[in-house]
């Protein structure tokens, strides 16, 4: 594919990725710091339907080997501690990596001071590398249809099947319609307040 | 049933519709959704403009050289442009800076927003990149394909998130 169509398919995903953030509300900092308060659970619900359509999705693809999967290696050390920093920043910043530019477009000014910040990390990143390289230990990229040895549609399937009956217990106790706020944004809502 | 002109909604829709942008990804781009690869493309493209000590073994090249990374960069740029059209659409324009700062952790100056808002973007990107990817590479597109990786990022994200807002936040 030429440049310019990976460019017109990367810009049209992502317009329809942008509008699906806005409208779901998860982009605002309030969706994000109240799930992570746990008092307000829109944020778990888009990411789990997310998933659940994705985990149907290549069960359908990977299953009938019309793709390949590509599963980031595993180094567990690494992914403690970066995962771990990812939450800290997140309700620091109020947005993960995707969501920074959902605030850009919708309007909020602090978004670019986020993206920023997020430029520097990543530099910073790439530069400190081979200082502590030689801790991180990358194992292979696997998937637990590997370990198991169960095929891959199958453990898919029935994860999205398992998350799905988990989505309609979250419905039930936290009916979505409490959740978005008088002004859209998950302020003065969920339980007690 | 949804329009763009609503405010807001169902974050079930919304989720399913996100899940099903991996089918072009995986088809026509043979990756998944992502998004924080697309700072190190841009800071890499920075650090080779003005650094000329930076080799092409380093860190950054494959993201300054490899489509998937541009495809990245136009999803991103895609999903401002998708944001600002789905609030222009709904008419949502809203304050610049959200009222959940002053009202959860006390933060009423800008300048003092700005300054947790750097901090904040810096953490989340070094985090990232230490774990090979974010909420949306390991958290969509990771746990969609069952990786193992993700399996251990996406519980840290949680704890991380959970214990600095139990921390350092009050209801709003």
């Amino acid at each position: 594919m030429g440049f310019l169509l990976i460019v017109l398919l990367g810009l049209s995903m992502g317009l329809i990725f942008g509008v699906a953030l806005e409208k779901s509300r998860v982009f605002e900092p309030g969706m994000i710091l109240g799930q992570m308060r746990l008092q307000n659970f829109t944020m778990v619900k888009v990411f789990v339907s997310a998933i659940v359509t994705g985990l149907m999705v290549l069960a359908f693809l990977h299953g009938f080997e019309f793709v390949t999967l590509h599963p980031k290696a595993l180094s567990v050390a690494a992914q403690i501690v970066g995962g771990g920093l990812i939450g800290v920043g997140m309700v620091v910043a109020g947005a993960c990596p995707g969501t920074v530019f959902a605030q850009i477009g919708a309007g909020y000014k602090d978004a670019w001071v986020i993206l920023a910040g997020g430029l520097l990390g990543a530099l910073v990143y790439g530069y400190a590398l081979p200082l502590f390289a030689p801790y991180i230990r990358s194992a292979e990229k696997m998937t637990y249809a590997d370990i198991t040895g169960l095929p891959f549609w199958l453990l898919a399937l029935g994860l999205a099947a398992l998350l799905f009956i988990g989505l309609t217990l979250l419905e039930k106790g936290r009916p979505s319609a409490s959740e978005v706020g008088a002004e859209f944004d998950g302020r003065g809502c969920g339980p007690r307040s | 049933m949804v329009s763009l002109s609503d405010k807001a909604w169902s974050p079930y829709v919304a989720g399913a519709l996100i899940g099903l942008l991996q089918i072009p990804a995986f088809l026509l781009m043979d990756t998944g959704l992502g998004a924080s690869s697309s700072f190190v493309k841009i800071a890499g493209h920075a650090a080779l403009t003005f650094d000329p000590a930076v080799s092409d073994g380093s860190y950054f090249s494959k993201y300054v050289t490899s489509s998937k990374y541009v495809w990245q960069t136009a999803l991103v740029i895609g999903i401002a442009l998708g944001a600002f059209l789905s609030m222009r659409l709904s008419n949502a324009r809203r304050e610049h800076i959200s009222p959940v700062w002053k009202e959860a952790m006390g933060v009423s100056s800008p300048l003092s927003r700005y300054l947790l808002a750097f901090l904040g973007g810096f953490i989340l990107l070094f985090g990232a990149r230490l774990a090979g990817g974010c909420t949306s590479g390991h958290g969509l597109t990771g746990l969609a394909q069952l990786a193992v990786s993700s399996s251990i990022v996406v519980p840290s994200i949680f704890a991380g998130g959970i214990a600095t807002a139990l921390v350092f936040t009050r209801r709003f």
